[in-house]
């Protein structure tokens, strides 16, 4: 549900351009973390964890674009850095369907990328201060999911929030009352002089909706986590423990 | 979102834009997208969309097929214009036309591009990794998708999937998912073992001329015309009171489409060949 399916043109370009700047960055530093490793080995492991987060996400639990995005179990599988790049494509690819807008690849790559780099840290945290008390390894993946989750949405909620906040019209806030419009009758409708003052964005109730279908999202999303990855720590130890990249 | 349908469309069509050249249909999304960014006019938004709409019935696609593909960011564009509601219907309706635009523009690209020419033309843009993973994961879905048929089957064959028993589908559907995982894994890794025997080295063959033909004319001058007018009613707002002839035009333009694909009778042919 983290996952922005915002249209392109909606968000303003300064927060796209932002996002785009700050992925291709962790992207570059994600590469060069990754260099050390023959990639021959991960590039299919890549390909199929980042196929498996398509399929969770275009498969429609209910018919409101509510989907699983399984980042979690790519991240606990591929590694922190292996697992932003999979995000990526993954945000890539789904954008080229027409699955969320392609100037938001960026931002949505900075969200989904987020609960695949928390979920693995998460994983390995908890593995380390439950393992002691016997609880399984499930169990872990289950709640790293569940808070990468809630950590990714508030992301997006903030990212919703700061993108009603134009930079060059604070700055110039003194000089320009941005509360001013000019309404032109000539079609019929109202105009504004400034275009993002028409789309103002009530955070609250925008927070409320989403966190209202997330939360049935997250529980859901931490339960199918748990079990995928207790089942494969059963068949494929390796794919879990392998070394982190 | 049925991406067997869409790899056939791209595979099996011969419109216009099957046959233009990926790097300038790519060109032509950036320049839709790059318009809709711009504007804020719901006229012109609805102009581009029907534009659009007339490239489908050309690509004699099965038209309400593609359309819904490209309708899904419309749901979430929705609950976002629900958020923003303020009394306008035409803000909300900017919001819903700009994610139909954008989607209905890159699902053009897709349905008409088989997808090793769409990566290929952006290599130079990508590094190694991201595009040799773009490879993979397009092939990996399809190696997926096969799976999960026959896992489904499997699963309420087995009584894996009984109505009222939730839990217990969702212990079955997630140990299914981890056996898609590591089937998959396996699969993949054959798959890549078996490209690099046979002399893939991570780059993508150069599959068309970089010139730019006259089968590219349409896409490109469509673009350029959608973003100039996106431009001059940015630049001098008095100016969008002349979208409604864009609108005219849009109309007129899917009219005579429809009639041309009725008069030659290949509507949707290429999905049934």
């Amino acid at each position: 549900m983290s996952h922005m399916h915002i249209p392109d043109g909606v968000l303003p370009f300064w927060l796209v351009s932002a996002g785009w700047i700050v992925t291709l960055a962790i992207l570059y530093i994600s590469i060069r973390w990754s260099s050390g490793i023959k990639l021959e080995q991960k590039l299919p492991l890549i390909g199929i964890a980042a196929a498996l987060m398509i399929v969770g996400m275009t498969l429609e639990i209910v018919p409101i674009a509510y989907h699983i995005n399984m980042s979690v179990i790519a991240g606990i599988v591929l590694g922190p850095a292996l697992g932003f790049i999979a995000v990526f494509i993954v945000d890539l690819i789904i954008a080229m369907f027409g699955h969320g807008g392609i100037t938001v690849v960026g931002l949505n790559t900075l969200i989904v990328g987020a609960e695949a780099v928390l979920g693995f840290y998460l994983f390995r945290a908890c593995l380390s201060v439950l393992r002691r008390g016997g609880i399984s390894i499930g169990f872990s993946s289950a709640l790293a999911a569940l808070f990468s989750l809630m950590l990714s949405t508030s992301l997006m909620i903030g990212i919703v929030h700061i993108s009603q906040i134009n930079p060059s019209e604070a700055l110039h806030n003194d000089v320009q009352n941005s509360g001013q419009s000019i309404v032109s009758h000539e079609r019929g409708y109202l105009y504004e002089d400034s275009n993002s003052q028409n789309r103002r964005i009530d955070t609250v109730r925008f927070a409320k909706t989403v966190l209202f279908l997330g939360i049935f999202g997250w529980v859901l999303e931490a339960a199918i986590t748990g079990f995928v990855i207790g089942y494969v720590s059963r068949v494929r130890p390796d794919l879990i423990f392998s070394k982190a990249t | 979102m049925d991406i067997g349908a869409i790899d056939y469309f791209a595979n099996g069509g011969n419109s216009f834009l099957h046959r233009a050249s990926t790097r300038y249909k790519l060109i032509f999304v950036a320049l839709v997208i790059a318009s809709v960014v711009i504007t804020d006019d719901f006229i012109l938004l609805l102009s581009v969309y029907l534009i659009l709409t007339a490239f489908v019935i050309l690509t004699r696609l099965p038209f309400l097929k593609i359309i819904s593909i490209a309708s899904y960011p419309a749901i979430f564009a929705l609950l976002f214009a629900i958020a923003s509601w303020n009394g306008n219907w035409i803000g909300s309706g900017v919001i819903v036309f700009k994610a139909l635009d954008a989607a209905l523009a890159t699902v053009l690209l897709i349905v008409t591009t088989p997808y090793p020419n769409v990566f290929a033309a952006l290599e130079p843009l990508l590094p190694k990794v991201v595009v040799e993973g773009l490879f993979l994961t397009y092939r990996s879905i399809f190696i997926l998708l096969e799976l999960i048929d026959n896992l489904i089957k499997a699963l309420r064959l087995r009584g894996g999937l009984t109505p009222g028993r939730y839990l217990k589908n969702i212990i079955n559907f997630s140990s299914g998912i981890g056996l898609l995982l590591v089937r998959g894994f396996d699969l993949s890794e054959r798959f890549y073992g078996v490209m690099r025997i046979r002399g893939y080295n991570g780059k993508m063959a150069e599959l068309e001329s970089k010139k730019l033909d006259k089968r590219d004319a349409v896409p490109i001058l469509i673009g350029i015309l959608v973003l100039a007018l996106s431009l001059a009613g940015y630049v001098r707002n008095d100016l969008s009171k002349y979208y409604i002839y864009a609108f005219m035009i849009s109309i007129l333009s899917v009219l005579f489409t429809v009639s041309y694909t009725y008069i030659q009778k290949s509507r949707g042919l290429n999905w049934k060949n």
